[in-house]
């Protein structure tokens, strides 16, 4: 009897032996769930939706998206920092996950909690000003802002959005001191710039690029390192005048820490491929975004050296004081 | 007749079977998930969106615009038939609606409800066609000092929401504004009222209080009474609305719709605040307000009719100017985007199929709604006739379902639960929860609104009474205060003279 129980019992441990060099190779045998942690509708829900399609395919199985809105990312992103490293949860990041922790009381590591598998793209913002304001550059901008200190507005999506930071990065490289103010969401704040109750807005493509071909906007910079292919004639804003600016947000897939590494380079693989569709290209285009590819080691440097930069415009622009 | 030939064009379009076939998912599946509390047409069509990537930009626009209206319809079945408010905007609904069916008069109520609200639909509807780009244009001259002074005079007519004691409905008002308050502060994003917990960060869902102090405090209450006298009786007197009723709901479905489209067109405006508007207006003129909260017709024909305009304008700034006023226009934004279309003033010219086809599908998916909805009334009606202690769990369950989807968030429920508790306490200490809640929308939008015209007025307060616009407001706030005070005063007087 004793001998039977103990024979079952090293079997049931060679089983285990076993299961965790087999489960890479025949991962996944179940569907996958995919912590997107905004509520649905945002970038973050588009990216992760589109993701989540295109991988289902090629992974097998369902891929599950799992919205979990809340206190800008942190509630998400702590949910899957909490859950067992099998390659069965994965995270998607955006620039919000180097942000959250210098504005939120956070009970995750933003590095040493995750397994970084994979970036996806990246997308800038255009800086754009309402029509009527006398100036056709970054550089006219700047001058006009330090000729009349604090009398200027700047419109954001909210205390610690994307666009908020962007524009506090942009006022500290320009030396400038604009007013801040903050809506709920990307759409009032367009609505404030086009109403011409705030000069400019620091946006994303999509939202803004109609507004600019209509002319209810007028472009003066883009916030990424290149000009966007959506708007080939738009100078960057470090070529129109503060140089070094950039401003990027990207979307990129974490899993929590401890994923066995080669379940992470399957999945950095499948991504890979997933990035290459013709499908993802073109959906990723209409956002203003481009796919980027990078090792996993990479995106985990990128990642720190992005928590660096936000951390510090977030003390520096003393936004949460 | 340009505006007869486009809307004849448009029906060409609306009318394809296949256009035909997307309106109706749309409007069905807008009142399943406009019956069900908390899920919305927000996460629905966010959903569905990667879905309508493979069928044309035109079919795609009609059904998730199906979605978007159908929800407004369903709304409302569930906040007359049990108190639920399946949308934030039936929180209005449930005063006067589910009285009536207390009464035996589910059947009137839903079927006004829905008259009221194709009413609506059509209005809107011709309004998007008529008037749609001057009537985007003005809405952009309202900026933080006009909402502000708007919604001060939304919050001083509320007074006229109380039920009996004064006093208590002001402090259920104060109440609803301090709830408000909890959340990120929207100027400096510091954390108020949080508690160190990282779910109230965001604030209190609507949904959840409105669920909690409605549905789970009625439940709770029900199940206090004896057997016998819990509500759900079987004498439901007719299914259809009397003349009587038509007569009563004729001048509120007009004016609810007119309000409804006032606030629909403005961006700067949530949900609920038309419908209460139009209650508040209601009740105001009314011969005798005191029916009200008491299964008065007028108080759901008027916000039924002021909540379906205001879902149909907020297509306005969307479709003429590329504008979103709601979080569902920007989903439909995101959806022309991925179609390829850049939404804008030109849609109109460039894309007339699209924009006249939606337009004439809202009318086709209005009066699906009403075709749907209408011979439905029985089945909902007999609903009624079930058992309470087999509906009550279900109701129970239902909006657990609801609110546990808004943000998978299982905190929500407890909260729901403790704001059923709350709901309870104050139904059987005699205060009423309208107050509250309207106190709960108007509060955050007001004092976002005050900060930026501060903000931006770099601290004069002039600002408010320098711009036209709001002036008019805060006159016709200080024209409402005087109007109720003088009764009080009159009353005062004569009893000195006396």
């Amino acid at each position: 009897m004793s001998d039977r129980r103990s024979l079952m019992l090293s079997a049931a441990g060679m089983l285990l032996a076993l299961t965790t060099t087999v489960a890479a190779q025949d991962y996944p045998t179940k569907p996958v769930r995919l912590i997107i942690p905004f509520p649905p509708g945002g970038s973050n829900d588009v990216v992760g939706r589109l993701i989540a399609t295109q991988l289902s395919e090629r992974l097998g199985k369902q891929v599950v998206v799992d919205n979990r809105g809340g206190a800008g990312g942190t509630i998400g992103t702590e949910i899957a920092s909490g859950t067992t490293p099998d390659g069965y949860t994965l995270l998607v990041i955006s620039i919000a996950h180097a942000v959250g922790p210098a504005l939120y009381p956070i009970k995750y590591d933003p590095i040493k909690s995750f397994t970084p598998v994979s970036i996806l793209a990246t997308g800038p913002n255009v800086l754009a000003v309402n029509p009527k304001v006398p100036v056709n550059s970054v550089k006219e901008l700047v001058e006009l802002a330090k000729k009349k200190p604090g009398e200027l507005f700047y419109a954001s999506a909210g205390v610690g959005s994307f666009q908020h930071l962007s524009g506090e990065l942009f006022k500290l490289m320009a030396g400038v001191n604009v007013v801040h103010v903050p809506f709920k969401g990307g759409g009032p704040s367009m609505i404030d710039v086009i109403a011409g109750n705030s000069q400019y807005v620091l946006s994303s493509l999509i939202q803004t690029t109609p507004h600019i071909k209509s002319g209810k906007l007028k472009a003066l910079g883009t916030s990424g390192t290149k000009r966007s292919p959506v708007l080939p004639d738009v100078p960057t804003i470090a070529e129109g005048g503060v140089h070094g600016y950039e401003a990027t947000n990207w979307w990129g897939i974490v899993a929590p820490a401890g994923t066995p590494p080669a379940i992470v380079a399957k999945l950095h693989k499948e991504l890979a491929a997933v990035q290459d569709s013709p499908e993802i290209q073109k959906q990723f285009a209409t956002q203003g975004a481009s796919t980027v590819k990078m090792s996993s080691e990479e995106f985990a440097k990128f990642i720190g050296q992005e928590l660096a930069k936000w951390g510090r415009v977030v003390k520096d622009a003393n936004i949460r004081p | 007749m340009d505006l007869f030939d486009n809307l004849l064009f448009g029906f060409g379009v609306a009318f394809s079977l296949q256009n035909l076939i997307y309106c109706f998912i749309g409007v069905l599946l807008g009142t399943l998930i406009g019956v069900l509390p908390g899920i919305g047409p927000l996460a629905t069509i966010a959903m569905l969106l990667p879905l309508t990537f493979n069928v044309g930009p035109v079919a795609a626009l009609i059904m998730l615009a199906g979605i978007y209206y159908g929800a407004q319809y369903g709304g409302s079945t569930t906040a007359i038939l049990v108190n639920l408010p399946g949308e934030t905007s039936a929180v209005v609904t449930c005063i006067d609606g589910h009285q009536m069916a207390r009464q035996g008069r589910a059947g009137p109520a839903l079927a006004i409800a829905a008259i009221g609200s194709f009413f609506a639909g059509t209005v809107g509807t011709l309004l998007i066609a008529l008037f749609g780009p001057p009537l985007a244009e003005m809405a952009l001259k309202f900026a933080s000092p006009e909402y502000f002074s708007l919604m001060l005079m939304g919050l001083v007519a509320a007074a006229v929401l109380a039920q009996g004691d004064m006093v208590k409905s002001l402090a259920m008002v104060v109440l609803g504004l301090l709830l408000g308050i909890v959340g990120s502060d929207v100027n400096t994003g510091i954390p108020r009222f949080s508690f160190g917990m990282a779910e109230l960060t965001d604030g209190i869902g609507f949904i959840v209080i409105a669920v909690g102090v409605f549905a789970v405090g009625e439940i709770v209450t029900n199940l206090g009474e004896p057997t016998e006298r819990r509500f759900l009786t079987a004498k439901i007197a007719t299914l259809f609305p009397t003349r009587e009723d038509l007569r009563r709901s004729l001048w509120p479905i007009l004016r609810g719709t007119g309000i409804g489209a006032f606030f629909g067109v403005l961006p700067g405006t949530g949900p609920a605040i038309a419908s209460f508007s139009s209650y508040m207006v209601e009740k105001k003129l009314a011969a005798d307000p005191s029916r009200f909260g008491r299964g008065a017709i007028e108080g759901v024909a008027g916000p039924e009719s002021a909540n379906n305009a205001d879902a149909q304008c907020k297509f306005i700034p969307m479709l003429t100017l590329g504008l979103p006023a709601s979080g569902v226009m920007a989903l439909m934004l995101g959806a022309l985007t991925i179609q390829g279309i850049q939404p804008g003033p030109q849609v109109m010219t460039q894309k007339p199929d699209l924009f006249w086809g939606l337009v004439a599908s809202m009318w086709i998916g209005n009066l699906m709604l009403v075709v749907l909805n209408l011979p439905l009334i029985g089945v909902w009606v007999r609903l009624l006739k079930v058992p309470y202690r087999l509906l009550f769990p279900a109701i129970m369950a239902f909006s657990a379902i609801g609110i546990y989807s808004v943000n998978n968030s299982p905190f929500e429920i407890y909260l729901t639960a403790a704001f059923g508790i709350l709901g309870f306490l104050w139904i059987k200490l005699g205060f009423s929860p309208a107050p509250l809640l309207l106190g709960f929308v108007l509060g955050p939008m007001m004092e976002e609104n005050l900060r930026r015209a501060m903000l931006t007025s770099h601290g004069n307060a002039a600002v408010f009474v320098t711009r036209p616009l709001s002036l008019a407001f805060i006159v016709a706030t200080v024209l409402i205060l005087l109007v109720m005070i003088a009764p009080a005063v009159r009353r005062r007087r004569d009893a000195i003279t006396d």
